[in-house]
């Protein structure tokens, strides 16, 4: 792409003609026997191109990735069908990575780029939240097993580490308030980047408790994307509360810490942390969180993850995974919304086409969406000192209810070892899972 | 329960002797006398009316001693303690003027007995009614772990808790029918919807299928268990069954030998030589696709997403190709690609009981997604290196396949041969000279990257050439002068994969 026409290195000489010019279209349309394919050939092309492409740009064959790319482009479209969306995503992803290896250029290409307006972004994944059972799935879980353990309990303090819906936490209100005993004394901090987020969810919340006359305080924390850190000191957990922690796809950032720029492991394998049996890369950034989070004693953390691994040390592992991850999650949203939505395409490009990006262009420390799977967030978990909390079958039994309530019946929850997980199909999509301090 | 009763008010309507004494003078006759029961709440209007603070209240020493200020719980105790303080005879006396009849106020504001309306006439019944209504509930019960404020409801209920119970199937206990009623009603949901075997076939699986009798024909199956990413599908059987479906590979069928160069391909449709050998893979998949039945054989087979649908042109191509770069060993898989025109609609359409692609005439992603890996572990069975892109595709992650770089090495790799020509087809006359550059040179041996699969699939390659001939001779047709079906084989193969 950035190559001169015919100077490309990359092969020897008889290649260049390959100059972008060559690439005129031919008399009729430029790849007229493409537009006849069917769309299931289509999309098995796309997969193809798609492949071909990572690894060209995972071998720094740019010049060929320019060419796959173009293809792509040619049959990916955003408002297509499923595989044509996903297309059109992943190959932005890989543009984007391209795009980074010229840092120059990719800073100027971004620098009189306008953000999103918060408003848009926070009403968009209200709208994953609302549309998707998924995460309203993982919330009515998380909320009956912090009931369940705050069963007793007069004071309850409870930390959201990744608050974006109040629907959630206005549900858990109603939930306590009806609780046998009554009500506890209930206190909620929230962590946010944007603080229109905060301040909804301040109004929200304390208007549900005031009609439900409940002793309500709302804590926010304003934290800043780039430094990251969230001070503990600010949550001001007092000795004597009950302390519930949730963190909802937020653990997997801090799974982000510096390593090779192909995706090696960071250097420290046996910087002497404890969990070291775990496979997967040293990351002193979570464990430290993890233990931080430990000695607060919460009596209960539920976690939410997303159920796949796209933390792969290669770029080829991340995308075969995450291909194969996202193809699931657009399925769904192509049973879920018509084509035409506007939705629904803000909800794929907002939400889905982010962690895509971010997953397929970044690395290192930019590199934050690292999905692990279950069974490594069991270990890094335990290792930190948490006993698993088995999911109740109550719980179990009201996230059935709820997506009995939707029409579409893809999507399945199933229990795996006392956690949850909601697949869509054979795909697990989420995991929810209740852990407790221990010792 | 008679504490329940609030209600206990001696106050009664009787208006005999009112004595003007104080506030609203109630005279009662001694306690002795019957009294009509007021209504709850609905006090003798005549009655003193008592505010008292929720402290005093609740207070547990409700009788104080004068002299010292001690506190009693029971009058009575309140008087023998004042013996003790030697008071004079008379003061020891209870004051014998009339008993008023007292009310008492609810000290919660929004309560309705705060009103002096509806004061509740009995001490101790306030007591409990404050407690019930407005305090903290410190009694458990244990079987049931309802919450108690009075301790005499706490007592009476742990009476009767437990002796009837209902149970649901699923082993939950109920000590009340109505949510035991209600409890059943969701739970039977439930377990009808677990019994339900709610795999929905998928097209992958059909073609799968065929693939997999590919694999049985050739015991390849290694990277085909691998790519089936854990999905049952047994139906792949069905697909598997059309016995027609392995015509066995035809080495002849496309054009094996075929210069690189070979341009005069008048129409596709001569293509294949072997037309028989067409007709018999067009038995294979008597599966006719009807337009758009989606059953996505297309992507069976490999290219089958060559352009060919539509008849003449590249599927027939493709197809020739296809069958043979198998080299008749998988080729069944590809074979079945049927791209030739009259097969192809067959194919696509999967007669045995095929079902329905997930999402009607469009094939879901991840069904897409599978075939894409069943194809590529077909094509593994090459000479290797050459489709472990798409065999680690479906392998699992952590497989780490890729490792080895070996991902573009080999020409080998039918599906990525295809994919190249499709990919040199479609870039332009430029792109194709490339790649097909790169073409030869893989044939000519240079690669370094496990050329030698290329060379041992040079046959293959050939095959393919083969195909891209017809490709290129149909985009000859189209426009003409692009005659190079290109294998981007070497490109590729250049970077190193790490």
């Amino acid at each position: 792409m950035f190559q001169e026409d015919g100077s490309s290195s990359v092969t020897s000489s008889p290649l260049q003609n390959f100059p972008m010019t060559s690439l005129s279209p031919a008399p009729t349309a430029p790849h007229p026997w493409l537009k006849e394919l069917k769309p299931e050939e289509r999309g098995l092309y796309l997969i193809h191109l798609l492949l071909n492409c990572s690894s060209l740009v995972a071998a720094g064959n740019l010049e060929s990735a320019n060419i796959a790319l173009d293809q792509i482009s040619g049959l990916a479209s955003p408002q297509g069908d499923t595989m044509q969306r996903i297309a059109a995503y992943f190959s932005e992803a890989l543009a984007d990575r391209i795009l980074r290896s010229w840092p120059g250029v990719y800073k100027a290409f971004n620098s009189t780029r306008v953000p999103a307006a918060a408003a848009e972004e926070i009403a968009t994944r209200r709208m994953f939240f609302e549309l998707l059972p998924f995460m309203k799935v993982a919330s009515v879980i998380s909320n009956q097993a912090i009931v369940e353990a705050m069963e007793g309990e007069k004071v309850v303090h409870l930390i959201d580490l990744n608050a974006a819906e109040p629907v959630q936490w206005r549900a858990l209100i109603q939930d306590l308030s009806a609780r046998p005993e009554g009500p506890p004394h209930l206190r909620i901090t929230a962590v946010h980047h944007r603080r229109e987020v905060l301040d909804q969810m301040a109004h929200a919340l304390s208007d549900t408790a005031e009609n439900l006359d409940i002793p309500f305080q709302f804590n926010p924390i304003l934290i800043d994307m780039k430094v990251e850190k969230l001070d503990f000191e600010k949550l001001r957990v007092k000795t004597g509360e009950a302390l519930a922690v949730i963190s909802v796809m937020h653990l997997h950032t801090h799974l982000a810490c510096e390593d090779d720029p192909r995706g090696g492991r960071s250097s420290s394998n046996d910087s002497g942390s404890s969990s070291s049996p775990l496979s997967s890369p040293q990351s002193p950034g979570v464990e430290s969180f993890l233990n931080a989070i430990w000695g607060l004693s919460p009596k209960i953390m539920v976690v939410t993850e997303h159920e796949s691994d796209h933390n792969g040390r290669h770029l080829m592992e991340r995308l075969s995974e995450s291909l194969h991850f996202y193809a699931a999650l657009f399925d769904c949203m192509e049973s879920t919304l018509p084509r035409a939505s506007l939705e629904r395409q803000r909800m794929e490009k907002m939400v889905l086409g982010e962690e895509i990006k971010n997953i397929i262009a970044c690395e290192g420390t930019e590199r934050r969406e690292r999905h692990e799977k279950l069974e490594k967030w069991s270990q890094r978990l335990e290792g930190a000192g948490f006993a698993g909390v088995p999911l109740s079958y109550y719980a179990m039994l009201q996230a059935k209810r709820l997506l009995q309530g939707y029409k579409c019946d893809g999507y399945k929850i199933r229990d795996e070892n006392g956690s949850v997980v909601i697949c869509w199909q054979d795909r697990p999509i989420y995991s929810v899972s209740a852990w407790r301090f221990r010792r | 329960m008679a504490a329940s009763s609030s209600s206990s008010a001696f106050l009664s309507l009787r208006d005999e002797n009112e004595q003007q004494q104080q506030i609203p003078p109630p005279s009662a006759p001694p306690p002795t006398n019957k009294r009509r029961r007021n209504q709850a709440g609905n006090p003798n209007p005549d009655a003193e009316v008592i505010a008292l603070s929720p402290k005093t209240l609740m207070a547990t020493n409700r009788f104080v001693c004068e002299v010292c200020n001690k506190g009693f719980q029971r009058e009575q105790n309140l008087q023998l303690h004042r013996r003790g303080h030697n008071l004079p005879w008379k003061l020891r006396q209870k004051s014998t003027k009339e008993v008023k009849r007292k009310v008492y106020l609810c000290p919660e504001p929004s309560c309705v007995h705060h009103d002096p309306s509806r004061a509740l006439g009995d001490l101790t019944g306030i007591k409990k009614h404050y407690s019930r209504k407005h305090g903290e509930k410190k009694y458990k019960c244990e079987k049931c772990s309802k919450k108690y404020a009075v301790n005499s409801d706490w007592k009476a209920h742990s009476k009767t808790c437990g002796t009837r119970e209902y149970r649901c199937d699923c082993g939950t206990l109920f000590s009340r029918r109505d949510s035991f009623i209600t409890h059943r009603a969701f739970c039977d949901a439930l377990a009808q919807e677990s019994a339900r075997n709610l795999n929905p076939p998928s097209i992958g699986s059909h073609l799968l299928g065929l693939s997999q009798q590919d694999k049985m024909n050739q015991g390849a199956l290694s990277s085909h268990d691998i790519l089936r990413l854990g999905r049952p599908s047994p139906r792949y059987e069905t697909l598997v069954s059309p016995g027609g479906f392995s015509p066995s590979p035809r080495p002849s069928f496309v054009h094996p030998n075929h210069d690189h160069d070979h341009q005069n391909q008048p129409s596709h449709n001569s293509m294949f030589p072997n037309k028989s050998s067409l007709q018999g893979l067009m038995h294979l998949p008597q599966l006719h696709m009807n337009n758009t039945s989606p059953t996505s054989s297309t992507g069976l087979f490999n290219l089958s997403f060559f352009p060919g649908n539509t008849n003449n042109n590249a599927t027939s191509t493709m197809e020739g190709g296809l069958h043979h770069s198998t080299a008749g060993e998988d080729s069944t898989l590809f074979s079945s690609g049927n791209l030739m025109s009259i097969a192809i609609p067959s194919l696509y359409s999967t007669s045995h009981g095929m079902q329905s692609p997930s999402g009607g005439a469009q094939m879901s992603a991840t069904a897409l997604l599978q075939k894409a890996a069943q194809m590529g572990s077909n094509t593994s069975n090459n000479g290797g290196a050459s489709s472990s892109l798409l065999k680690s595709f479906g392998k699992s992650p952590d497989h780490h396949s890729f490792g080895d770089g070996s991902i573009y090495n080999g020409g080998g790799n039918h599906m990525q041969e295809l994919m190249n020509s499709i990919a040199a087809a479609g870039v332009g006359p430029g792109a194709a000279s490339m790649f097909e550059q790169a073409e030869y040179r893989g044939f000519h041996g240079g690669n370094s990257n496990g050329l030698s699969s290329l060379e041992q699939a040079g046959r293959l390659t050939r095959d393919f050439l083969g195909v891209g001939e017809i490709v290129r001779s149909v985009r000859e047709q189209q426009q003409s002068g692009m005659d190079h079906l290109g294998k981007q084989t070497q490109p590729f193969g250049e970077g190193s994969f790490h």
